[in-house]
């Protein structure tokens, strides 16, 4: 498993589309991919669970990918956060 | 040169990307602080030559331009005129929600507004002054110690002053400048003007009386009054609003203070004081007169709306009558009237005690009900039985109950000011006062355990009576055989969250585990034609779009909630066979930040199909600049064989 954390510099948070963007990179992969934020987590492939996560301006996730090509899954993730949230 | 602040705005709006690159705006003494979508579309340089604007600098994620004090807000303002923003705080939406309710509603919400706040002075100095009132009757000498005058001082300082700090509290709940508030105050029991409680004992004639344009006043204080005061400030804070927004910012640091005070002052002294100050009067001699109507019916009367006058504030006057029956030589017939009353209210404040499940009420009715039963209700008043309205009611049942045994009794006091536990050393006899105080809070107490339903039993949560209404229509439901059209025809007090016929919900798109209703009407397109790129990519599942005909978003199956977006104007409903439908109202509206927007259901509630979720005001997401196109999409229509939308 690998996993990582980011903080959220978006002022909007993971909201609607950017969550919809992030499930299709989650969904490219094989590996299950799941975000955590305070006692909440949620399954990365699913809009509606990232969304409820209600994740914003200045929070911190952590994201756990686990599968056969996890790896890759974490860096493509990683690289999408950064570059979108 | 005065500052344009219009030509300022849109010159900032110009270079920092337009209205579309906004998130929000807001402003603190010197600074306009914006959110921004991408600050790629900053140009900082253009910005620092914008005139007006006298820095750019970036923190907490926001951009923040300095602008100077003074002018920031007339920027801000004009900046959000430019730009449909509209600067909506939590407050202003609950104001705007409690604006819908009628008048006297409104009224005695301010009321309570304005006296929830001084409840700890009230309840400090109340129950001092019980406890060293009762002292001074008890223990022969006691009131001519040091003691006594020192203790007596401290506990009626808050009632003496009382309009000060009624008028600070109230100064606070209308908007206006607190030590302002203070002035008016302060200068409606000032130590110039003859005492309002020495009043009573002096000749007309040695009354001053000041002679302003066409008005007589006498130069008298309003110790004990609370409604002119309240009213006064009001005004005060319209005025001083209102000067605000007319004066010039170069002068409007003297004139509006001096124009708010000496105009407030004036019509205080002319016309608001002694019209509501003889209104109380009026209330008084009425008061007087209907308790010595047949047979204790006045009594019982009295008792029941005794209540009503604290919240008003006049209780503060009773003295006045208390005293002029013992100056007459009888007893003080008033004394068990309003013990009936305040151990009444004791009674139902308990009940909410013994009842609630919230800690919150709970440490709230305790203490309160114990304030009560010594005779200071305030507390239990205002912060518990009013606020659930039931109780306040079985209160004022109680009282009538208690008052007119007191009357049939003949009980009377032999001194005025102490009620409740301590009213027993007044009191002519002890064994029926005694009764009179089981019978107010026992019937009080009963009533209350009886009428009140729990926590949620309130009428000014209006979020919580639609909960209601919504369990009520869903237990209508049930009843009807989980008929959900039937469930329409559910009480009117469901009726605000009754459920939508199913037969104003088409089916929009289904799959093998179910169907989904449109969850608005209006005109259904296909997915692919909303215009957002996300949307219509199907990157968050297959579905539809509705142009909408109204303004509410409805439940289009049965299912739980899976999430509300903070800004209100999206939610998830998981449902049958794991269906995990997005309803999100308008495209880019989450830059409106709620604002138009109002969810009715919170994550993990259980809705019905037509379950009111959503309102949302068309016009202002138009003003805004936004479609307001429905997006109804499946987020997992590829986990089924058969998902077909209908457009």
């Amino acid at each position: 498993m690998k996993e990582f954390t980011y903080t959220i510099t978006d002022p909007v948070g993971i909201h609607a589309r950017p969550a919809g963007q992030l499930v299709k990179v989650a969904k490219g992969f094989e590996s299950a991919a799941t975000m955590i934020a305070g006692e909440k987590s949620a399954d990365m492939k699913k809009p509606i669970g990232l969304m409820g996560l209600g994740v914003k301006l200045d929070d911190t996730v952590t994201i756990q990918v686990e599968g056969p090509d996890e790896d890759a899954a974490c860096a493509a993730l990683e690289e999408f956060m950064k570059a979108n949230f | 040169m005065a500052l344009d602040y219009r030509k300022c705005a849109q010159e900032i709006t110009d270079v920092i990307g337009g209205a579309e690159n906004i998130v929000s705006a807001a402003h603190c003494a010197t600074r306009l602080r914006l959110v921004i979508v991408d600050n790629g579309k900053v140009s900082k340089k253009e910005l620092e030559n914008v005139d007006g604007v006298k820095g750019v600098f970036e923190s907490n994620g926001q951009l923040q331009i300095i602008i100077g004090t003074g002018a920031v807000n007339k920027v801000y303002d004009e900046f959000l005129g430019i730009n449909h923003i509209e600067a909506a705080s939590k407050d202003e939406v609950k104001a705007a929600a409690a604006a819908k309710k009628p008048i006297w509603f409104r009224a005695i919400k301010s009321l309570g507004d304005v006296f929830v706040p001084i409840l700890p002075a009230i309840v400090a100095s109340g129950l001092l002054m019980g406890v060293v009132e009762a002292l001074g009757k008890a223990i022969p000498g006691f009131a001519d110690t040091g003691w006594y005058a020192f203790l007596d001082l401290v506990s009626n300082t808050a009632f003496a002053y009382l309009p000060v700090i009624v008028a600070i509290s109230a100064a606070r709940v209308f908007g206006g400048n607190l030590f302002l508030g203070a002035v008016t105050g302060l200068a409606m029991v000032h130590s110039g003007l003859i005492n309002a409680w020495a009043v009573g004992g002096m000749a007309a004639s040695e009354i001053p009386v000041w002679h302003l344009l066409f008005f007589n006043v006498k130069a008298v204080g309003y110790q004990g009054h609370v409604i002119p005061v309240i009213i006064a400030v009001w005004f005060m804070s319209t005025l001083e609003k209102w000067l605000h927004k007319h004066v010039p910012e170069v002068i409007d640091l003297f004139v509006t203070p001096l124009t708010t005070v000496l105009v407030t002052m004036f019509l205080t002294f002319t016309i608001i004081g002694p019209i509501f100050s003889t209104a109380e009067s009026y209330i008084l001699e009425f008061a007087k007169w209907v308790i010595t109507v047949g047979h204790g019916i006045g009594a019982a009367i009295m008792g029941a709306i005794y209540p009503i006058t604290v919240v008003f504030g006049l209780h503060h006057m009773y003295n006045v009558i208390e005293a002029g029956m013992l100056a007459e030589g009888g007893l003080n017939i008033w004394m068990p009237i309003a013990s009936a009353a305040n151990f009444a209210q004791f009674g139902a404040c308990l009940a909410v005690a013994i009842k609630t499940k919230s800690q919150k009420n709970r440490a709230v009715a305790l203490p309160s009900s114990l304030s009560a039963s010594l005779g200071i209700t305030e507390p239990a008043i205002f912060g518990i039985n009013l606020r659930f309205m039931k109780p306040f009611i079985c209160g004022m049942v109680g009282a009538a109950c208690g008052a007119i045994f007191g009357s049939i009794m003949k009980l009377g006091a032999t001194a005025y000011g102490v009620t409740g536990f301590p009213g027993f050393l007044t009191i002519n006899n002890h064994l029926k006062y005694a009764i009179l105080l089981a019978i107010a809070g026992g019937v009080a107490f009963a009533l209350t355990m009886v009428v009140w339903k729990g926590d949620d039993d309130q009428p000014d949560d209006e979020a919580k009576a639609e909960k209601k209404a919504a369990k009520a229509a869903k237990k209508a439901a049930k009843k009807n055989g989980g008929d959900v059209a039937a469930a329409v025809a559910a009480p009117a007090a469901a009726a605000a969250a009754a459920l939508r016929d199913a037969a104003d919900m088409p089916k929009v798109m289904g799959t093998e585990a179910g169907e989904v209703g449109a969850p608005t009407k209006g005109k259904v397109i296909p997915y692919t034609e909303i215009t957002d790129e996300t949307f219509a990519s199907g990157v968050l599942g297959e579905g539809v779009g509705i142009v909408p005909e109204e303004g509410v978003v409805y439940a289009p199956y049965d299912g739980t909630i899976s999430s509300v977006a903070d800004t209100q104007h999206a939610v998830g409903i998981t449902g049958a066979g794991d269906m995990e439908l997005l309803i999100h109202v308008g495209v880019d509206t989450v830059k409106m930040n709620g604002d138009g927007f109002k969810a009715f259901v919170k994550e993990g509630d259980e809705v019905k199909k037509g379950q009111k979720l959503i309102e949302f005001d068309r016009d202002k997401i138009k003003d805004a600049g936004y479609a307001d196109t429905v997006v109804v999409l499946l987020t997992n229509s590829d986990d089924y064989n058969e998902f077909a939308p209908e457009a």
